[in-house]
């Protein structure tokens, strides 16, 4: 079960209906996020970014605060996972030589027959957004960047979004401090930072 | 003497930082990075022989703001979905007329003086000149349509939220429906990552795109599988990704005319899966994914629907 009550097996069932509407544009919950408050944060929009590769190399933090999240809901557990494997993978297995992620930090379960979920474990994770490419290019769409509040420092100025080519990254409310593409949020909100910036 | 040296470093020093500020502010203008070292490695499949292109694109219809949805072609119009409306062009471009939906529908096929329209989780049965004829009853919350074909008097609607195709007469009753198993002992039938399950009929055969498997498969009308063919490749004879064919059509001399989503690139097979050739190569040279919806006229010429660039595409043999 989910964290929300839903089964794997609703999750694979729900995949086409969300992907439908990701394809005409958007989801609702996006839209949604965008209101106005004193306080804000800084957070991508899934929908803008182009995978550059820039969250990866340009956070100020050591290891970015930038992370790859994944929408279940989304997700169509597809064997042959375009953020899972390497294009050119000699085999649908777990193989390191097959893996796209550079960090291996996702992980592939068989579910059923022929259904497999994909987990991000976070601390391996640089967002380097390889899988986000592979994922919304080849598949739902399911992979996508989001800054994590528990990480960044809340700079003044985001370093990433003062070179982001796409200009994903901007300030959004801390009431909702994520765009998560999917319908069932995991992500908990974050308790407003003391000073605007502590960079 | 003592302090020209004070200066002159000062100077020295003031020029540095105003360089380094200058080098600085220029390398973090968006687009003067360098190369991204997790670029996900794909240029390879965008190179094709030349010689395979056996089409050539000779028209354009721009189609305005609105987001194109679906596509038919049917003795000689063309049948354009956008939200809660139809738009009838003429293969040249001119707009032909323009019919407002009771809902936005996602999929067309025009049959004679009838047009099946999938409006998400039921069809709509109309006249081609917009009457509307019957809506068929719901297919519950989790269908979604993606596909309609008929032949005689029969119509095939694929459902890929249920992962099935439904048998119809035109009159909307049902029946028949089957899950696309190979075998009795088959684990599984269709499988259907998003939302793209298309299918058509050509001589009286009805084929359905399995696009988890890579596989073009032939069905009898009572859903036995009769023969598929499928292939999984990155490289130009194969499909790739999640759910490729995302798109299917058969032309009238039984050539397949495939379009795929991720690498986008449409293609012409023989009945058997062997490559003929390329109707429209991918590019590297925008961010498009979406898989163009295809339709053909009676000549074999390709109608490709630019989801990405609102617009009809028209190639033909060269
Ligand atoms: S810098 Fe912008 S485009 Fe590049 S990966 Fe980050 S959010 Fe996406
Ligand atoms: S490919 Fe990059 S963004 Fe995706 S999980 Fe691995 S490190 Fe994170
Ligand atoms: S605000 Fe600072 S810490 Fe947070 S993602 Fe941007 S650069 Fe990294």
């Amino acid at each position: 079960m989910g964290k929300d009550g839903h089964s794997r097996r609703d999750f694979i069932q729900t995949s086409v209906r969300a992907s439908l509407f990701i394809a005409i544009g958007g989801l609702g919950a996006l839209g949604a996020s965008r209101a106005t408050a004193s306080h804000t944060v800084w957070q991508i929009d899934p929908f803008k970014c182009t995978q550059c590769g820039r969250c990866a190399t340009e956070c100020v933090m050591a290891e970015s605060a930038v992370k790859c999240i994944h929408a279940y809901d989304i997700c169509g557990y597809c064997d042959l996972c375009g953020g899972y494997l390497k294009p050119d993978a000699n085999d649908r297995a777990t193989g390191g030589e097959n893996q796209l992620c550079p960090t291996a930090a996702i992980s592939r379960n068989f579910i059923e027959e022929p259904y497999f979920e994909y987990v991000i474990d976070e601390a391996l994770c640089i967002g380097c957004a390889k899988c986000v490419k592979g994922c919304t290019a080849f598949g739902n769409g399911s992979f996508h960047l989001q800054i994590r509040h528990d990480r960044c420092l809340d700079c003044n100025e985001c370093a990433i979004a003062r070179v982001c080519p796409s200009e994903a990254i901007s300030r959004i409310s801390i009431k909702k401090p994520y765009l998560i593409k999917g319908k069932f949020e995991v992500i908990p909100s974050v308790e407003p930072p003391k000073s605007s910036s502590k960079k | 003497m003592k302090n020209k040296g004070i200066g002159i470093f000062v100077v020295v020093i003031v020029v540095l930082i105003v360089v380094v500020v200058v080098i600085d502010a220029l390398s973090n203008r968006t687009g003067k990075r360098g190369d991204n070292p997790y670029k996900l490695e794909i240029d390879q499949y965008y190179k094709v022989d030349p010689a395979m292109i056996l089409y050539k694109e000779i028209r354009q219809i721009k189609l305005g703001d609105v987001k194109p949805l679906g596509l038919d072609y049917s003795n000689d119009r063309l049948y354009v979905l956008l939200n809660k409306s139809l738009k009838i062009v003429s293969p040249r471009g001119e707009e032909l007329s323009n019919i407002n939906l009771p809902d936005t529908a996602r999929c067309i096929h025009v049959s004679g003086d009838l047009m099946y329209l999938g409006f998400t989780n039921y069809v709509g049965q109309f006249h081609i000149d917009g009457r509307q004829i019957k809506l068929w009853e719901t297919l519950g919350e989790k269908a979604v349509i993606t596909s309609i074909a008929s032949k005689g008097d029969q119509v095939f609607v694929a459902d890929a939220g249920n992962r099935s195709v439904l048998r119809y007469d035109t009159h909307g009753q049902l029946l028949g429906e089957f899950g696309g198993k190979r075998n009795i002992d088959d684990l599984h039938g269709f499988v259907i990552p998003s939302a793209y399950f298309d299918l058509d009929v050509y001589d009286d055969e009805l084929w359905v795109v399995n696009p988890g498997m890579h596989a073009l498969e032939n069905y009898t009308d009572e859903g036995v599988l009769r023969g598929f063919w499928e292939k999984t490749s990155m490289k130009i004879e194969g499909f790739s990704g999640c759910c490729n064919p995302a798109q299917m059509t058969i032309a009238p001399d039984g050539t397949f005319i495939t379009s795929e989503k991720g690498l986008v690139r449409i293609k012409a097979y023989k009945a058997s899966g062997e490559l003929i050739g390329i109707v429209s190569p991918p590019t590297n040279d925008s961010e498009e994914t979406h898989a163009p919806e295809v339709a053909v006229d009676e000549s074999g010429g390709v109608f490709a629907l630019d989801f990405d660039r609102n617009m009809i595409r028209y190639f033909v043999k060269k």
